[in-house]
């Protein structure tokens, strides 16, 4: 069973890798237009073993949890090979602040190691299916959309390399590996985004998107270099002292370790499990500068305020580029790492809050922009800013709930966002690559299976009853209810009974693990005014579900509705899209349709399941397993009061936009006349501040771009003047030097005896003069 | 190091102004640069007073030989060769330049002569005044036989001429003091110009008495050299023997007699080099026509 | 004693006195024969100091070296010579600043700034002798008016 695992987690990656390898090499001269064949097949073979994977898992974990020996959740590292090795590198000393003395097993000399290590465990299996599973889908969509390109193997292999890196992204188990992959894929996207670099605004998005990538990852790192000099190891598993991998934990081998001194024992690794079952995470300032630096991290890579302005612009992508990265697989990289690190969030209630804080106020921000936006393309890009800031929402919450729903949300919003992405491709297709709203109308009956499945996108991207953005979208919101709920309760417990008080009301998960109310350290302020922005949030939350329906709804209509209008560019493409694009979209919407039904009630199948079944898969993740997340831990219930709140609101957005752009429009337009209304305010009528993207953009371009391009003329004016000109006046000298000397070979024969006589008397004179001394 | 060269770095200003030699050098410095062929009006004129105010100073600040006679004779024809030395350098013809340069030659054997270098005397003027000059004045025949030229009556600007007196007044001055120590010992009397650090009179005295002999004779001279006084002459002087061509002659020929032959042998490469020159340097020459 | 030092160093100031002459002539002179007679000038006086100092040590050496100096320079103004013609046939003229060819580029020539009047200078008057077989012109009056008989 163990090697089958290995074997899973080496080829998941491995087949994109040689796909990408065969397309590059292969690709200019041999295999040309056929170059998505081995992309396909690698990514089906990937999507395969990341089934099996699943099952495996599944399997061990059950075993585990049957034998009684499971410590924190399941976990299986593979050990590839070793990067680098420095024995006795450093000593870890007195490092971890904060109460108390530092465990024996954090002090000590260390190794320093970096392993290739990939990781199985619950989280990563599902992340890995999802992207493999859309990958596959959008290879087989791009292989339609792209044909005929000039550079057709070229996208192949960015994809193939993108999607090695993302799965090597979920899979390691490893800080360094993960920063290592994370560039990996800004780097990929970067390429594809600026894939037709002849296009100028293209290559600037490019560009665009990997610099403000690496503002966030400037703050990544400066996280992983706390994280590294506060807990000694950038490991997420533990290692013995010399730095071989602990496979599995159980729980005799991780008491044994957890209790024996320095040197010759364990090496706690940052998530491993000996950690989470002793809870061992520094807390107070450190805490929340680690995990705020993480979160600009994250910022950066999932498009939250303030490093949100790349992803619109991104759309100069290729349409499936689009669909795969910036809606399913790369953003949501951000939201997996905090998912990942729950643990060290949840040692920082003030890092959770500006979570959450980002989260909803990105996804107000996105939702206002994308109301008044005509590119249809950028509809989806800002509906996709507010999702992933509906999931860091649902993160910050920061209980169990929160985070498996934000989770929920990622996993759901992939198919459904992937089909929207993939249903505009084919709309542009279809267009002659027109995507402005203003241009068509009318689609419908030219375009049936498009219409169809983009409706079913939309209504699940509404969170409209059955469909899947429904159940994910009510999951989180319930989340941060719950969490206002559990805040509340908590002030009245400590008004009621003082602050001294057990843990009766939040049972630990497994009965094994007794791990105190993390809200008992709050102080009753904190408590009140916490109680009051989670509130707020969930209002915020709930406004921006209206907005999510108003403007998906108002493109639905705008698109697919009205008077059949094509524009002049189309030509001869306006059809209906061919099978192998219309395949994927199929597929899609049914997994869009279905997929949320089937988490919410299958967890019937699996005996030991509480709540939906992803938060009962996800809970034997070793982060969400045992600590002050699973803490929180409450047997799913169903929010009907949530429910029907956002299930009135979506239909109310629904609605609006019937109203506004079904028929003549002829209301949108006195509408936005009325919004036009005060043009001479500061920053012009709120539509057009909507239109002009509040002007962030702007903003950034005067603060950060315009002073840099200053800097940078003034130190290239200071190279090329003044070092250049220290280095041209040390060059000119001995030419000036030499012009003199020159000057006095006149060619005259007397001129140069003079010269010798004159220096053959200043010879003897001196030395006569200095005969003394 | 000797005391000569001491003595020079140890004079100080008030000697040096009070000292007839430096003005006599400053005053010929000056002349020639006005007796040098230029556009000056009356420059040769104030140049040639200046000049023998010049030499008049020079002259009598030189050290005085015991016999009367003999300073006369020697300042007689001193005076003439330097008088045509100047002569030469500042006359625009150059024609009148090769006749000044004779009469100073006929002054140069007049000295040797005075030495008791009477071969050497004699070859300067056969060999010297009588063949070289010849050979130059019939080179100036042959290339610039209409006498004066541009070129004879001015020189490069004041930057060529300022420097070239200066280097000279200075090449004079350090010859002179270089060798006040050996005015020291040949004047009699006090001098303003003789070195602050010089030898006791006693001690130069002692140590510069003559001894007859050979080894007494070294030993002297190496403790005159040791001393840094002057090293005295060996009594007689063998260069002033009776018999002077004879002596000379087995002087050159057994002790110089490579250079001998080596100098016959540089004459004949000279004489033939002159030859081919003139044969193959002409513009257009022809081998053949002037072999003709 | 005392009278050899003296000797000495009046041969000795006669002699630098001599070649400094000389110098300034050769370094002011554009005229390559003055020129190279002052060169020859300068081995003249070189000659006075060696005779002077072969005199004071009492060795022949110095008359011996004056003997092969004055070799020396009968052979270098030999050739001296035949280089000489060969230049002024070139250039026509025994100017030295003609030869400036050696000098580096971009340094312009020498030329001169005013050239003096020859104070004495006179277009020569070349005597002239009277055609043959033309009767001389005579005075008129002398034919008719015999002065005296």
């Amino acid at each position: 069973m163990r090697d089958a695992i290995d074997t899973w987690l080496t080829l998941i990656p491995a087949l994109p890798l040689a796909a990408a390898v065969i397309c590059g090499v292969l690709g200019p001269k041999v295999l040309r237009h056929q170059s998505h064949w081995p992309v396909i097949l690698a990514f089906a073979g990937s999507f395969i073993c990341s089934l099996l994977l699943l099952r495996d898992v599944y399997e061990n974990q059950r075993q585990l949890e049957q034998s009684g020996a499971m410590v924190a959740g399941y976990e299986h590292v593979t050990n590839l090979w070793t990067w680098a090795a420095v024995p006795n590198a450093y000593d870890l000393g007195e490092t971890i602040p904060g109460d108390g003395p530092t465990p024996a097993a954090d002090t000590g000399w260390r190794n320093f190691r970096i392993d290739i290590t990939l990781r199985a465990d619950a989280l990563t299996s599902m992340m890995l299916s999802m992207v493999t599973g859309v990958a596959t889908l959008v290879a087989i969509f791009a292989s339609g959309y792209m044909h005929g390109d000039r550079g057709y193997w070229r996208f192949f292999a960015y994809i193939a390399i993108f999607v090695f890196s993302m799965t090597m992204l979920v899979s390691v188990s490893n800080f360094v590996l993960l920063f290592v992959f994370w560039e990996a894929v800004g780097a990929c996207s970067y390429l594809l985004i600026g894939y037709w670099y002849q296009k100028p605004e293209a290559a600037a998005a490019g560009k665009k998107a990997f610099l403000v990538n690496r503002v966030g990852d400037f703050g990544f790192l400066l996280g992983l270099f706390l994280i590294w000099s506060t807990y000694g190891t950038l490991n997420f598993h533990d290692t013995q002292a010399n730095g071989d991998v602990v496979a599995v934990a159980t729980e005799g081998s991780a008491d044994a370790a957890a209790a024996a001194d320095g040197e010759g024992g364990l090496v706690r690794g940052v998530l491993g499990q000996s950690r989470l079952k002793a809870n061992d995470f520094v807390t107070g300032g450190l805490a929340t500068a680690i995990c705020l630096l993480l979160m600009l991290g994250a910022c950066g890579k999932s498009a939250q305020f303030p490093l949100h302005v790349w992803l619109p612009d991104a759309m100069e992508g290729p349409t499936p580029v689009s669909a795969l990265i910036h809606a399913a697989t790369m953003v949501t990289a951000g939201v997996y790492m905090v998912t990942r690190c729950s643990p060290l969030f949840g040692a920082s209630p003030e890092a959770q809050l500006v979570v959450a804080f980002i989260g909803g106020f990105t996804a107000l921000l996105a939702g206002l922009i994308a109301l008044t936006q005509f590119d249809l393309k950028r509809v989806l890009a800002y509906s996709t800013v507010s999702q992933l800031g509906y999931m860091f929402l649902a993160l910050g919450a920061g209980t169990y709930a929160g985070i498996t729903s934000g989770m929920y949300h990622l996993f759901t919003h992939a198919f459904f966002k992937a089909l929207l992405f993939l249903g505009a491709g084919s709309v542009m297709h279809a267009m002659g690559n027109v995507i402005d709203m203003r241009q068509f109308s009318g689609l419908r009956r030219l375009m049936p299976y498009t219409y169809w499945t983009f409706l079913i996108g939309a209504l699940a991207l509404g969170g409209v009853f059955p469909f899947a953005g429904f159940w994910s979208k009510d999951a989180i919101l319930g989340s941060v209810h719950d969490k206002v709920h559990a805040i509340d309760h908590e002030l009245e417990h400590r008004s009621g009974h003082g602050k001294d008080h057990g843990d009766d009301h939040h049972p630990a998960t497994d009965g094994k693990t007794h791990i105190e109310n993390p809200l008992a350290h709050w102080s009753d302020a904190q408590l009140a005014r916490y109680s009051k922005i989670y509130l707020a949030l969930y209002y915020v939350g709930i406004f921006t579900a209206f907005l999510t329906a108003f403007y998906t709804f108002r493109a639905v209509f705008m698109t697919f509705f009205g008077e059949e209008r094509i524009p002049p560019q189309a030509g001869h493409h306006a059809h209906e899209s061919p099978p192998v694009m219309t395949g994927p979209l199929m597929v899609l919407s049914v997994a869009a349709a279905l997929v949320g039904l089937i988490i919410e009630f299958g967890s019937g199948l699996f005996s030991a399941a509480q709540g939906n079944l992803l938060s009962w898969w996800l809970g034997h993740t070793p982060s969400l397993a045992t600590g002050v997340v699973a803490a929180t831990r409450v047997p799913g219930a169903f929010h009907l009061d949530v429910a029907a709140l956002s299930t009135i609101v979506a239909v109310a957005g629904i609605v609006l936009a019937m109203y506004l752009y079904l028929g003549e429009r002829v209301q949108a337009e006195r509408l936005s006349k009325a919004f036009n209304l005060n043009s001479n305010g500061l920053f012009g009528s709120p539509y057009k501040a909507s239109l002009n993207k509040f002007y962030i953009d702007e903003i950034y371009d005067w603060t950060i771009v315009q002073p840099l391009r200053l800097l940078a003329f003034i130190a290239a004016w200071f190279d090329r003047n003044v070092i250049d000109g220290l280095v041209n006046l040390t060059g000119w000298i001995p030419a000036a030097a030499g012009s003199l000397m020159r000057s006095l070979q006149m060619g005259l024969v007397q001129f140069y005896a003079l010269a010798m006589v004159l220096g053959a008397v200043i010879l003897i004179f001196a030395r006569l003069m200095y005969a003394a001394g | 190091m000797t005391p000569y060269l001491l003595a020079a770095s140890d004079i100080t200003v008030r000697e040096l102004l009070f000292c007839r030699s430096f003005w006599g050098i400053v005053l010929a410095a000056i002349s020639l640069g006005l007796l040098i062929p230029q556009r000056m009006k009356y420059g040769r004129t104030v140049g040639g007073l200046l000049m023998i105010v010049a030499a008049g100073l020079l002259g009598s600040d030189l050290p005085l030989l015991t016999n009367w006679v003999a300073q006369s004779t020697f300042w007689i024809v001193a005076a003439v060769t330097l008088g045509s030395a100047v002569g030469t350098i500042s006359s625009p013809s150059p024609v009148h330049a090769a006749i000044w340069f004779a009469m100073s030659l006929l002054g140069t054997a007049g000295l040797f002569f005075m030495q008791g270098a009477q071969f050497l005397g004699v070859a300067t003027v056969i060999v010297y005044a009588g063949a070289i000059v010849v050979t130059f004045l019939f080179v100036i025949m042959l290339a610039q036989p209409e006498g004066h030229a541009v070129y004879d009556r001015i020189t490069w600007g004041w930057y060529p001429k300022t420097f070239s007196v200066l280097a000279a007044a200075g090449m004079v001055g350090i010859l002179t003091m270089l060798l006040a120590g050996l005015r020291e010992q040949a004047y009699a009397g006090p001098s303003v110009c003789k070195p602050i650090a010089s030898a006791d009179k006693g001690e130069a005295s002692d140590a510069l008495a003559p001894s007859l002999g050979g080894q007494e004779n070294e030993e002297a001279i190496s403790k005159a050299i040791i001393q840094g006084t002057a090293v005295p002459p060996v009594e007689p002087n063998p260069v002033l023997d009776a018999d002077h061509m004879a002596v000379l002659g087995g002087q050159l020929f057994s002790k110089h007699l490579i250079s001998i032959e080596l100098a016959g042998t540089l004459l004949l490469a000279a004489l033939v080099g002159a030859v081919a020159i003139c044969m193959f340097g002409k513009p257009h020459s022809n081998i053949e026509e002037a072999l003709r | 004693m005392t009278n050899e030092a003296s000797l000495l160093y009046n041969y000795l100031m006669v002699g630098g006195a001599l070649f400094a002459l000389g110098m300034i002539g050769f370094l002011v002179r554009r005229n390559m024969i003055v020129m190279f007679l002052c060169a020859e000038m300068m081995l003249q006086g070189v000659s006075v100091s060696l005779v002077g100092w072969g005199r004071f040590h009492g060795d022949w050496g110095g008359q011996l070296l004056v003997i092969f100096i004055v070799t020396v320079a009968a052979c270098e103004a030999g050739i001296a010579m035949a280089l000489i013609l060969m230049l002024a046939q070139r250039s026509g003229k025994l100017d030295a600043t003609d030869w400036q060819q050696l000098r580096e580029e971009g340094q312009p020539a020498y030329v001169d700034r005013e050239v003096p009047e020859d104070p004495d200078y006179k277009e020569p008057v070349w005597p002239t002798l009277t055609p043959a077989g033309i009767e001389p012109p005579q005075d008129i009056e002398e034919t008719l008016h015999r002065s005296r008989v």
